[in-house]
Order: structure tokens, then sequence, then C-alpha cells
């Protein structure tokens, strides 16, 4: 039995690439716990199974054992259509190179991720205003992503995240396109967002800026974690 | 949204758009284009087979046409007078007829001899206007004949030369006559000018033996549209004769009129497969190219009905831009070569004769099915843009995402 605060609660999950031939662990055994309103980067070097955790957790890739409980919903016995229509509803992402699209304006591509949930014009425009005022792009908001800098995109990506009021957000790398200025900008927006608004993080990040940024660092070896600091505090 | 962003992606890549919109374009012009081409070649041949070979009906005792025998004449009857006197009628001749061969000193030929009386035949068959070579009818030399231009090829006969036509007259006794040419014609039907030849109606009977009688009434009216009803009428004032409409004397061209649209659709079908294979293969390019994207859209939770909408909606934009201007195009090009005719004996002097079309065709804009074939390319656009949309649904984000 779950507690009301967890979030993401992951038991035994593998994923095994080439399993008939020579297979290759990218996550092995793994457990997590994640509660409401944790700051977290998940680090290790590269190909430690970072984003392939991050996509199982996501509902973006299925695991070959184990179960994945986000608030009490094992997302690994979703049918393609009902995780899709979860990850709409449940989580946030942000990726490392911004992903937006670049037809839409700022605000469309915060505002498509409601549209897709479905909701009020009404509720779609305060939301959209709050979101743009959180991560300090009002003046933007109508602006294509090539008219905006690296950071900008992300903090828009953020936003987009944001938008459909899920229970935490993935973010993949979020700074590694980013200048410093950009970043630590992007990491306070974020910071203030999981302090005042108790928004659960989850970040694959190699960047020290976001692993002292983070109250819980979970490290990643050959897909296994090997260290895991708890929290120091939780909102 | 879905559909703005649709109408958005699909001015991303302008060039890669505008080749669809240009080939849809294209296939819309090719569709309308063939079909107005088909619309003005059947006109051309209504017309010719009407005005030019056999009027809108004809008269013959019903025998008459099984073996061209001579003495199967039109009776006196007061009933053919009264027909000339009809309102609807415009024209009328008679004329006798016979098979035969014609004879020169290189060989010989069969032969349809035509007893005309010029005058008439001038109004209502429009035949001193397809001589090229010659005179029209006169009475300055003995027995004149007029041949086809096929024909005097094919029996190296040129003005003032002498044949001989040999047939059966009404007494079943062969007689031949000398004829000397004083007239090649060549008309829109190649094979009728290697057949018919045209002498005096008089110079054919007294050979004949049929005195004033004739074979062949034919009936010009003023109006196309009146033509199954005084059909029927003059069917009633000469019961005992047969009357045949144009439809039953050149079934050909009945047929070709029934199966227009037949033919234009086939035609077009050919022409859509090329524009489907276009379409695909650019949509797929558009999908290819934007598979990250379309992963990332999936990712944050667009499913994947929405996400096949998208690109239908692509392609249905991309067709509601070229159809437009297709139809705009179609329309412009086709009634300038309506007024200007497109002449195809540039392609082959007996190319279009040789079926019994005019060498220059004027296409007609074919607004009866311009509905259908609007709804054709639509629909083609449409079909074809489901491959690439159903390949679309197989994307998994995690492995577009990675792309």
């Amino acid at each position: 039995m779950m507690k009301n605060d967890t979030v993401i609660d992951a038991h035994n999950i593998s994923k095994i690439y080439n399993p008939e031939t020579i297979p290759v662990f990218a996550v092995n055994d793994v457990h997590l716990h994640l509660n409401r309103g944790e700051f977290t980067a998940l680090v290790g070097p590269s190909g430690s199974g970072k984003t392939t955790l991050l996509n199982l957790i996501g509902g973006l890739d299925r695991p070959d054992t184990g179960n994945i409980l986000i608030n009490n919903i094992d997302i690994t016995k979703l049918s393609a259509n009902k995780l899709i229509t979860f990850r709409l509803n449940h989580i946030g992402f942000v990726f490392q190179s911004f992903n937006l699209i670049p037809v839409l304006t700022a605000r469309e591509n915060v505002e498509m991720i409601m549209h897709l949930q479905k909701s009020q014009r009404m509720d779609r425009d305060t939301r959209i205003k709050q979101l743009f005022e959180e991560v300090q792009l009002s003046d933007k908001i109508d602006s294509r992503p090539s008219q905006l800098s690296g950071g900008q995109q992300q903090r828009v990506a953020v936003a987009r995240a944001l938008a459909s009021k899920p229970q935490f957000v993935l973010a993949d790398e979020p700074t590694a396109n980013l200048d410093s200025k950009s970043a630590s900008n992007l990491l306070d927006i974020m910071a203030k967002l999981n302090t005042e608004e108790h928004i659960t993080f989850l970040f694959s990040t190699h960047d020290q800026r976001v692993i002292d940024r983070a109250r819980r660092v979970i490290t990643l070896v050959d897909g296994k974690i090997v260290s895991d600091t708890l929290p120091t505090s939780t909102a | 949204m879905i559909l703005m962003m649709a109408w958005r992606n699909i001015w991303r890549n302008k060039s890669r758009s505008m080749i669809i919109i240009f080939s849809i374009m294209l296939g819309l012009f090719a569709g309308l284009f063939v079909v107005a081409i088909y619309k003005g070649m059947l006109r051309s041949k209504v017309r010719s087979v009407i005005d030019r070979e056999v009027g809108h009906l004809q008269i013959h005792q019903s025998k008459f046409k099984e073996d061209y025998l001579a003495e199967y004449v039109l009776p006196e009857s007061t009933a053919l007078v009264d027909i000339t006197q009809l309102p609807e009628v415009k024209l009328t001749t008679q004329r006798s007829i016979t098979n035969g061969m014609l004879s020169t000193a290189t060989g010989s030929a069969g032969v349809t001899i035509l007893g005309i009386v010029p005058n008439e035949e001038r109004a209502i068959s429009q035949l001193a206007e397809k001589i090229i070579e010659g005179d029209y009818f006169t009475e300055k030399i003995r027995n004149p004949v007029m041949v086809g231009r096929k024909l005097a090829r094919k029996m190296k006969l040129k003005i003032k030369s002498k044949l001989v036509l040999t047939f059966t007259d009404s007494t079943n006794s062969i007689v031949s006559a000398a004829f000397r040419v004083m007239a090649i014609y060549e008309s829109e039907n190649t094979p009728l000018d290697e057949r018919n030849v045209y002498v005096f109606r008089d110079d054919l009977n007294k050979l004949l033996g049929i005195g004033s009688s004739v074979h062949e009434m034919v009936v010009l009216l003023n109006r196309d549209e009146d033509l199954d009803r005084v059909t029927k009428e003059i069917q009633g004032m000469v019961p005992s004769l047969q009357v045949d409409t144009w439809k039953n004397l050149s079934p050909e061209t009945e047929l070709m009129v029934d199966t227009t649209n037949e033919y234009s659709y086939i035609i077009l079908v050919i022409i859509m497969l090329a524009l489907a294979f276009g379409i695909i293969n650019t949509m797929l390019m558009a999908i290819l190219e934007r598979t990250r994207e379309l992963g990332m859209l999936v990712a944050l939770g667009m499913n994947k009905v929405r996400l096949f909408f998208l690109i239908l909606w692509e392609t249905v934009f991309l067709t509601m831009v070229g159809c437009p201007f297709g139809l705009l195009f179609s329309w412009l090009w086709i009634n300038y070569l309506n007024r200007n005719g497109v002449d195809f004996s540039r392609f082959g002097e007996d190319m279009m004769s040789s079926f019994g079309f005019t060498n220059v065709i004027y296409p007609e804009f074919p607004y009866d099915n311009v509905i259908v074939i609007f709804l054709i390319v639509v629909i083609t656009a449409i079909l074809s843009s489901l491959f690439p949309a159903l390949k679309a649904l197989k994307l998994q984000p995690v492995e577009a995402l990675r792309k």
C-alpha cells in the first residue's frame, strides 16, 4: 500500500536489449520510490541507463520486468492508447532539445496540451497566463520557437510540461543545450515551482549545476542504482 | 488546433508542398482536359455524322440495306413530299445508291456509288466543301464522278482520269459505264472516302434502269433535340418504309457517345494512379522528416487518431489549395483551346480522320463532369495520404525521440 504522497513507485524494473542474442541490461532490477514535491536528479555516466529509466517511468517505453505504479496505477498494464491518455494527464516532459512545435507560437505550444485535454477556453487562457508568468516569458507568448533563445525555448517547454497539471515532471538533460545563465535561470524557475507549488521533478543529468540544486541524487551505473542520497527536505 | 497545425505544417517546406499542389493541379487539369478533348471529339464526330455524312435520319425500303439491290426503290408517295414540308425539317435530298466495282488500268476496288442532286447535296452534306482538287459537278463533261482522296491515291486517279463503274441494274444485269474524275474530295472519315463515289443521280438512274426513282431520302432537321419525336412522326407517315436515325446508321458514333464517361474515367483513373504515387512519396518524406516531432506529440499525449487526422488534414489542405487553381487553369486553358482548336494533323495527317474525326478538335469544358472529376482527385489525394498517415501511427515515441 502506497502512502498518499507517493508519486512514483517502481519495483524490480529491468529493460533488456537484445534478449535473444547478447543481452544488454539498460536498466537492471531497479527500485525507485518518489514522493510528491521531490526535486531529484538521476545521474550517472553516459550509457548508464538514465534516459531509459526516465522513459520507462514516463510510460514512453515498457519494462521487460517489474511494475511501475504512478498514483497507484500500474502503467505497465495499460494499453497503448490508455498509456497515451495517462501521459497526457499525469506526466509532464521536458526534453534536452526543447522539442517545441516550430509552426506554433509559444502560447500555442502550451495550449496544445490543454486542447488535447479538452479543457475549456477560459480555463486555458487563465492557466496559460499563469504559466507564462511563472516561466517569466509573458512578453514572448506570441513568439515562434525560432524567435526564442535556447533558454527561452526550454522555459516554454517547462510551461508546456506543466500545462496539464501533471503529478510530476520528467526532464531529460534539460540544461544540456543551454548556456550557464540560461541554465541557472531555468533551474531557478523549476526550483521555485517545486518549492511553491510542490511540483515533483525528476531530472536525468550530467550537469553539476542541476546536481547541486537537487535535494536527492540517484546515481545509476550499468543500469543499477549504486547510490541514493535521500531528500534533505520535502515540501 | 489540429487543423491549424496541419495548415501551418504544409507551409513548412514550401517547395515540397508546391510540388504536391502542382501535382494535384496537374492531375485535375489532365482529368478535365482528357474529358474536354473527348467531348470535343465526340461533338465533332456527331456533327460530322449528321451534317456531312448521314443527316439526322434516312428513309429506305425496308430490304434495301440488306443487299443494296437496285429494285428496292422508294415508292411514289405524297407522304415523302409531306415530310419535306414538316416545320422541323430543314433540308432533304434523295439519292440513288448501288454497290459496284471501280476499275482503272491499274486495278479495281469495291465502291458504293451515290447518285446525287449536286445542289441539294451541297446543302445537306456540304459535299462541295470537301473538294481538295477539281470542280464540283458541272455539265461540261459527260458522266462526271467525284472520288475520295484515299481511293484516288490507291487507284492512281487524277482529275480527268477515266474509270469504269460496274454494277447490277434493276433487272439484275451487269452494267458498266465509263466515268471521268472531275473532283477529288477529302472528308473527316477516311474509310468513307475510300468507299464512296458520287455521280449525277440521273446518270446513275439511267444505268440502273429505275427512271426517276430513288433509294434513299436524307432528312436534316433544324434541331437535334427533335430527332426522336420527328422520327416517330415520320415513321407514322411512311409505316411501310424503314426510318433510321443517325444513331442506327452510325452505331459506332452512338456507342462512343454512350460510353464517353466510362472511357474518360478509365483514363482519369490512370492519371490518378500517377498522382497518388506522387502524393504518397512526398507525404512519406514529410513524415520521415518529422519523425522526432510526431513521436514527441505522441509522447506528450496526442492520441493516434488525432495524429492520423493531422496527416490527413495536411493532404486535404494541399488538395483544397491545388484544386481551385487546377480548376481555374483548366477552365482558362480549355476555353482558350475551345476557341482556337487543337490541330492533331501535326501528329499525323490521317491520325484523326482514320477514325472519322476532324483533325482540329475543339475541347469542351466538361461542366457536367467537373464535380465527379473534382471528387475523384480529392478522394485520390486523401486515399494516397492514408498510407503515410498509417505509417505515422506505427511510430513508437521512444524510438522516434531518438532520431
